[in-house]
């Protein structure tokens, strides 16, 4: 790709942007920096509710257009019903297990015995606000324990006037959160 | 600065990988599945012509019940499809008859048409069944099907309103 190493330039009054900019930019320096392999468990999951509840509106869908109402009155209550706890689902999914979750990358054993390390990135960043928060989260493969960091940070630290971000301050910043946990990990 | 900005907001989309291209879709089609769904869900119709002014006019959005328990009346306004035909037609029931094993046949006219409606019914046939109901007109809500009506008239309204959510959706990118 040969965006690559582009500078990112968003524009920098859009806060969805912004945060995905910083989002999108620790993804890469968590995967490069540290040889982390991303996970895409939490996603996949949610991928997944998403197009089942997709898919029993479209099984609605045709089966009325096969089977014209009033004939088709049960099966699309039962999709109806279904389609809508389906989203209700997914709500809780996003809201509990996701949580603004936006990584999961995992760090293998070098003997390639113990289960794999896991490391998880949160962040959120609220409409309107410049105040971006960046969490990570530790698991040990095999002590099962948790220990996470987390930092709040102006957006205006990384970003320049002409919306740039600024991919060395930012990678120091997160580089150093990442670090702080590992050090922790070896004093213990 | 036009340009910045057309840079800068596609350059949040190059930056998606597969999955999240993916959800972009999903997305669209939770929303579109969403109306889809309450629309099938809510079981309505929009009344087309005026033949049952002035109770309804063209626009109107009925809600309909279909309890099969309860009998249908003279008096009663039934949504009913005639055999062969998509569009269901709101009319009121005029007469009913009912035999001895359960069987039950009615005739229905639009209050503001002159004759029954035997004219519409399929060639042959005299009386609607049971099986031809839909159901019942239960509260209306007027002007609503508007839009229906328009989508209906002229269906490049309809793809240029999808069209056009689409775009929203799928170029706008959520954290």
């Amino acid at each position: 790709m040969s965006q690559e190493n582009a500078p990112i330039k968003i524009d920098k009054w859009d806060g969805n942007a912004l945060k995905n900019a910083l989002d999108d930019a620790a993804k890469k320096i968590m995967n490069e920096s540290y040889g982390l392999v991303e996970s895409f468990k939490l996603i996949d999951g949610r991928l997944a509710l998403c197009s089942i509840a997709v898919s029993c509106s479209l099984f609605a869908l045709l089966w009325d257009f096969l089977y014209p109402f009033p004939a088709s009155k049960t099966v699309l209550i039962i999709c109806v019903a279904c389609y809508f706890i389906l989203t209700g689902v997914i709500s809780v999914y996003l809201l509990y297990f996701e949580g603004g979750v936006f990584y999961v990358g995992l760090e293998k054993d070098k003997a390639g015995i113990d289960p794999d390390d896991k490391w998880t990135l949160q962040s959120s960043l609220k409409k309107y606000d410049d105040q971006y928060c960046l969490k990570i989260t530790y698991t040990g493969g095999v002590s099962k324990q948790t220990r996470s960091v987390e930092r709040v940070c102006s957006v205006t630290e990384f970003f320049d006037e002409e919306g740039t971000l600024c991919y060395d301050l930012y990678e120091a910043t997160v580089k150093g959160l990442k670090d702080s946990l590992s050090a922790d990990k070896k004093a213990k | 600065t036009m340009g910045l900005l057309d840079i800068s907001f596609l350059s949040d989309l190059k930056r998606m990988n597969k999955r999240q291209v993916f959800y972009q879709f999903l997305s669209f089609g939770m929303i579109v599945s969403s109306a889809l769904m309450i629309w099938k869900g809510l079981i309505f119709v929009v009344v087309l012509s005026g033949s049952m002014e002035p109770g309804f006019y063209r626009g109107d959005l009925l809600f309909l019940t279909n309890d099969l328990e309860d009998p249908i009346r003279a008096g009663d306004i039934a949504v009913f499809r005639i055999k062969g035909r998509d569009i269901p037609i709101v009319h009121r029931v005029l007469q009913v008859h009912e035999r001895d094993d359960g069987y039950v046949k009615f005739l229905t006219k639009g209050d503001n048409n002159a004759i029954d409606d035997r004219g519409l019914y399929a060639p042959g046939q005299l009386w609607l069944e049971k099986g031809d109901v839909i159901g019942r007109a239960k509260g209306f809500v007027p002007y609503i099907g508007m839009v229906t009506i328009v989508m209906n008239d002229y269906p490049k309204f309809k793809y240029a309103v999808l069209g056009l959510l689409g775009i929203f959706v799928l170029l706008n990118r959520e954290a």
